[in-house]
């Protein structure tokens, strides 16, 4: 498991998104976006931008590491 | 599972059984004398792996959702390092093939040997990128 947390399924699940929606939104597969909100995958900086955006929120507060 | 997924299964298997298959006929061939037509053998091996790969493709395509997206970051990821260990594999299964020149190999079976490193590195690469699939699943 990646050291990365994230509140990206939160956030997807408060806007009623599939996780197939949120991928073809960002340009990322569906299987990529399950495996980064298990946290058996950090993305890039620019998806992680790219996800941000798209909730309207800041990458620190979608992303946190954890030690 | 996406269709690169099942894509580097598809080429895994039926390379690894096609290439074995055409391996231990030659190795039979070397030890016991048995005749053997190396061109004609290579060209159906590469004719077989070419039509169960259209066809395995063709049928995966039909199944698969996915099939015209683009790899994303993830993927191509799992691409680089799979080709990584694949480029090293087939370094030195090269130069282990062309070594066989030293322990009085002729040139047909060096050249036999850096097929086997050829088909191995692939293999290889194949592998990587489905275990790296699993792994970040």
């Amino acid at each position: 498991m990646f050291p990365i947390a994230n509140n990206v399924r939160a956030e997807r699940e408060a806007r009623g998104m599939t996780q197939s929606e949120l991928g073809a939104a960002i340009g990322l597969t569906r299987q990529t976006i399950a495996a980064i909100e298990q946290r058996h995958y950090s993305p890039s900086l620019e998806a992680a931008f790219r996800i941000a955006r798209l909730f309207g929120t800041s990458v620190d507060a979608l992303f946190q590491w954890e030690e | 599972m996406s269709f690169r997924y099942k894509s580097a299964l598809l080429s895994l298997v039926s390379m690894a059984l096609i290439y074995a298959w055409f391996f231990v006929a030659l190795v039979i061939h070397y030890r016991t004398g048995h005749p053997f037509n190396p061109v004609a053998h290579l060209a159906g091996t590469i004719v077989a792996l070419a039509v169960i790969q259209i066809v395995g493709h063709a049928i995966i395509a039909g199944t698969s959702s996915d099939k015209y997206d683009a790899p994303d970051e993830r993927e191509r990821a799992f691409d680089r390092r799979a080709t990584m260990v694949g480029y090293y594999v087939l370094i030195v299964g090269a130069l282990l093939g062309i070594g066989t020149l030293h322990l009085g190999f002729d040139g047909p079976m060096v050249g036999d040997a850096v097929l086997f490193a050829i088909v191995f590195a692939e293999c290889v690469r194949q592998s990587v990128f489905l275990i790296a699939h699993h792994r970040a699943a």
